[in-house]
């Protein structure tokens, strides 16, 4: 059995799936300030049935780091960078830096030495913060001055945690990175505080299966592994909404799922059985971050979407101005055109039409209709944006310029509270078949239930040199093979993988190349070695595909 | 709102002349490397923007290929030169400030007629941008200043004979380097007298000589011509470190002059140090054309950057004062090199493929009109190793033809097909915007 939770802004939702079912399910207002009062209220809610000593797996996906950011209930972080020449990152980054010496170039060469004093001095001058962050420009390539710096740090103040930029990822972006390490530092104390309590939460109702969190990726994390990289566990509700969509619909034809909420519409894009990846992380408080997500874009419309017109236009969202009329609302929303319509049964029909009644028509339901489509048109552009920016994106190589295959969706998934009001529409207007699978009311904790676990490594091999790195894993070392070859650099990402995910408890069996580049070195016009570089994760996916829902209120 | 800079970044992963000609796979690899690493991608004042593919008629606007252009190239090409025109679209169209095309492969030594490459161009990715500019945006004036480390001598062909583009070059002296040519009688045809200029520097120029040039002359000169739009070839090969020339320019002397510059669109050109030079130069000049500091753009190895002899700062002293004389009295120049030539202005050339090892030879004649720049006819003949003798004979239409020289341009194509004496014959109708294959 399966337990997924995920936290919303309105709802705090659990679900608990056994045998490709959704055997149990609760809905709570979502407690802000204290969400683990609504997590534990959805626990009990949907376990009341059913034996604990049943669950094999807890899943959470929550917004806590999100608020703690937002509300800035984060701790007061010392910065510590390791920029050599470049750009001036003393301005870019969330606050004011203390910048030291030393530089490793772009191939992963020390070109300055960092000095223990510096790093020492940084420790004094930043002796009232409670955590830390480093992060050096090419660590990524070779992580030795940030670990270096790290255990200094350590030893001059004694922190309890202090985060390192190269550990966060192996991907190019000291920008990134260091935004991302100071982000990660900064929600590391409330992190621990949540996720002890919920440690102690579940120990208190006899729950001993491991607990995961989502990421932003849609993959999830061990605890354990989530209380070092806490700032991976931002913005997972729309990636749970896309992981509850591959588990229930799991569109293998190009398509793009909708949820489709109160307010807002989130899109996602699909190609073959999997979600698309945003090429870039995402950003904090506009500050870009390395924290990879999924290719979302969100628009401004939903079933509390407010209805009004505007110089005999008609104006749909984005604010909600309060519910639905027929539900006791003072201005109609878009739902009150769907009961029009006849594509939802709620509230009372009548009220619904005074609402059409009073954007100036008595033919309520050709106003409804008009409501639907204009909200409709809205979504497709969205969509064709969100398709227009994939398709413009910059890639590198002459054969992927002329060889670029437009993403053409052939098929529209549909989940939220009206994306059986919409989704009918938006699909006619895209000349696409819907689906509108079951349970799309519940799907975020049905994400957070059957997502899997991630993990990823980035190695660089340089054989000229005749060494190679592992960022994740804070290695550089030396190849012990003469003649390495960009299997052998495959092979040895793959026994980092396994050594990585052994550590953190996750099972290694679906791994796949995520990105890999092999480049010659060459000196005067001979080659002298290659450049190899090989990104390998455990495949995002979920546990379980679901069939159905075994209660039939399920809609 | 309005970004400081477009950024075409196109490193052609997947192409190379040859697996360990400079103009390979990794040329760019160091490059996206610091690029990427340093954030620039993702600065609020920079804008990425993917390449578009060239059409063949932006690139038969510009080149007579022999026998036909797509004969002669591969898709990098059309990318290469497309990339150029996103830049170039991206300022027209007000979306960015400047713009820079960090795109390979090059195009400065690809004249208007081509049989294959030479100096690692095949196509004037520049040039076709230019006219690209001219046919769609109503662009008149041009200057291009050249601050690759080699001579330009296909911008410099391709404009000879044009009054409207002034094309300034700055290189390694041509008695030292590749293509050997450059010097400062190149001066332009006498239509277009004084809008060639060539800068020939001695080995060993550094920052210091760069800059006096920039200040005293470059500068000076485009604010006399007053240009619609500057272009800026940018080569990076005067780098200290770069392994096929001579000069001692480091990433600071580069990014300064892109910041006096305020070239509208840059075009990267040559530059060969992939490791130790082109990571940085290439930040610096982003962060120039961007308006942001690059004050901290320092190569790790700055201490190797040799010093400009006291000896070359005169040299270079006096060239520009020279240069500054000539300036002043071009149009007095022009009129009496007019005098001198007669109705027709002639010269023969060969002209050297290093990369495909063929030798062309080439007459060229233009007329001097007093109602319009000429138009011109070019004779050609070359050896190719597979193809056999290849000659041409092809007359091409300027832009701001009068009606006289359009119809005599058509005449002398027409008398030459019927004298039979060459393989081909080309109209090329800048006017009417195509290029016949008679
Ligand atoms: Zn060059
Ligand atoms: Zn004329």
């Amino acid at each position: 059995m399966l337990l997924g939770i995920d936290v919303g802004g309105t709802f705090t939702d659990a679900v608990v799936v056994d045998g490709g079912r959704v055997i149990s399910h609760a809905k709570i207002p979502t407690t802000h300030g204290r969400l683990l009062e609504c997590i534990a209220q959805a626990i009990d809610r949907s376990l009341s049935e059913l034996d604990v000593k049943d669950i094999t797996r807890v899943a959470l996906s929550t917004t806590i780091v999100t608020n703690a950011i937002v509300e800035k209930k984060i701790a007061k972080v010392g910065l510590v960078v390791i920029p050599g020449p470049g750009v001036e990152i003393e301005n870019l980054v969330p606050l004011p830096p203390v910048v030291v010496s030393g530089y490793t170039d772009h191939r992963g060469r020390e070109v300055a030495e960092i000095l223990e004093r510096e790093i020492l001095a940084a420790g004094k001058q930043l002796r009232d913060c409670e955590t830390f962050a480093i992060s050096g420009k090419f660590a990524n390539r070779n992580p030795q001055q940030e670990l270096q710096a790290a255990a200094w740090l350590k030893r001059e103040t004694g922190s309890q945690h202090i985060t390192v930029g190269s550990q966060l990822t192996g991907a190019l972006n000291f920008w990134r990175r260091t935004n991302s390490a100071y982000y990660n530092a900064a929600v590391w104390p409330c992190f621990r505080d949540f996720s002890q309590a919920v440690e102690a939460a579940l120990k208190q109702r006899n729950i001993h299966a491991p607990v995961y969190i989502l990421k932003a990726d849609g993959g999830t994390m061990p605890l354990a592994a989530a209380q070092n990289l806490p700032v991976e566990a931002i913005f997972t509700g729309p990636a749970a909404s896309v992981f509850g969509v591959m588990t229930m619909a799991c569109p293998k034809i190009p398509a793009v799922s909708l949820d489709i909420g109160g307010t807002t519409t989130d899109i996602a894009l699909w190609q073959n059985g999997l979600p698309l990846f945003a090429k870039q992380g995402i950003a904090i408080d506009g500050y870009p971050t390395s924290i990879r997500a999924l290719r979302l874009r969100s628009v401004g419309i939903g079933g509390d979407s407010h209805v009004r017109l505007v110089n005999g236009e008609l104006k749909i969202g984005p604010e909600r101005e309060g519910p639905a009329m027929a539900l006791g609302g003072k201005v109609p929303t878009v739902s009150d055109a769907f009961i029009v319509a006849g594509l939802v049964d709620f509230g009372e029909r009548r009220l619904a039409e005074q609402g059409m009644a009073s954007l100036g028509s008595s033919k309520v339901e050709e106003t409804a209709a008009w409501i639907i489509d204009q909200a409709a048109q809205q979504i497709v552009q969205a969509i064709e944006g969100i398709i227009a920016e994939w398709s413009a994106e910059p890639v590198y190589r002459v054969e992927d310029i002329v060889h670029h295959a437009p993403f053409t969706p052939q098929l529209l998934v549909g989940v939220g509270g009206a994306a059986s009001g919409l989704v009918p529409a938006v699909a006619k207007r895209m000349g696409v078949a819907y689906e509108l699978p079951v349970g799309g009311a519940v799907v975020n904790a049905v994400g957070a239930a059957v997502a899997r676990p991630t993990l990823e490594v980035s190695l660089r091999a340089d054989t000229a040199a005749g060494d190679y790195t592992v960022a994740e894993c804070g290695v550089k070392a030396a190849l012990s093979k003469s003649r390495f070859t960009m299997s052998d650099a495959q092979e040895l990402s793959r026994h980092y993988l396994l050594g990585r995910a052994e550590q953190a408890g996750i099972a290694a069996d679906d791994m796949e190349v995520v990105q890999q580049e092999e480049f010659n070195v060459v000196r005067g016009f001979s080659t002298v070695g290659k450049i190899m570089s090989c990104q390998l994760q455990i495949k995002p996916g979920v546990l379980t595909t679901i069939a159905g829902f075994s209660k039939e209120e399920w809609q | 709102m309005k970004k400081q800079l477009g950024l075409v970044f196109f490193p052609a992963f997947d192409w190379a002349i040859s697996s360990t000609h400079p103009e390979r796979q990794e040329r760019l690899l160091y490059t996206r490397d610091q690029i990427v690493e340093e954030g620039l991608l993702d600065l609020p004042a920079i804008k990425e923007y993917k390449p578009r593919l060239a059409e063949y008629a932006d690139v038969n606007r510009v080149h007579i290929g022999i026998p036909d252009i797509a004969a002669l190239i591969t898709d990098a090409h059309l990318v290469s030169a497309g990339g150029a025109i996103t830049a170039a679209q991206a300022v027209m169209n007000k979306e960015v400030e400047r713009a820079f095309a960090l795109v390979r492969p090059p195009g400065h030594h690809a004249m208007r007629m081509v049989h294959g490459t030479r100096g690692f161009c095949t196509i004037n990715i520049e040039a076709i941008m230019v006219e690209h500019l001219r046919q769609h945006y109503g662009i008149n004036k041009v200057a291009i200043v050249d601050t690759d480390v080699h001579h330009g001598d296909g911008t410099q062909d391709i404009f000879y004979h044009d009054p409207n583009t002034l094309f300034i070059s700055f290189h390694q002296d041509g008695r030292t380097l590749y293509p050997g040519t450059g010097f400062i009688e190149e001066m332009g045809s006498p239509n277009a007298l004084g809008t060639t200029m060539n800068i020939p520097l001695p080995p060993g120029t550094g920052d210091q000589g760069l800059h006096t040039v920039l200040d005293e002359l470059i500068l000076p000169v485009l604010n006399d011509f007053k240009p619609d739009i500057i272009i800026n070839s940018a080569g990076q090969d005067n780098h200290y470190s770069d392994p096929l020339a001579n000069m001692a320019i480091t990433a600071q002397g580069y990014a300064r002059m892109a910041d006096k510059l305020k070239a509208d669109i840059a075009v990267l050109e040559g530059g060969y140090s992939i490791e130790d030079a082109l990571p940085y130069v290439n930040v610096g000049i982003i962060l120039a054309m961007a308006g942001i500091s690059y004050k901290k753009v320092v190569e790790p190895d700055i201490h190797k950057c040799p010093s400009q002899s006291k000896a070359t700062t005169e040299y270079i002293q006096t060239m520009v004062t020279k240069w500054q004389d000539i300036w002043r009295r071009r149009d007095v120049l022009a009129k009496q090199a007019k005098l001198d030539a007669g109705d027709f202005w002639h010269r023969k050339r060969s002209i050297y493929y290093d990369d495909s090892g063929i030798s062309e030879y080439q007459k060229e004649s233009i007329r001097l009109c007093s109602h319009c720049s000429g138009y011109y006819t070019v004779e050609t003949e070359a050896d190719r190793p597979g193809a056999g003798l290849q000659t041409a004979f092809a007359a091409v239409i300027p832009r701001a033809a009068c009606p006289s020289c359009k119809a005599a341009g058509k005449d002398a194509v027409a008398a030459a097909k019927r004298q039979g004496h060459h393989k081909y014959y080309f109209l090329q109708d800048k006017q009417q915007d195509y290029l016949e294959k008679l």
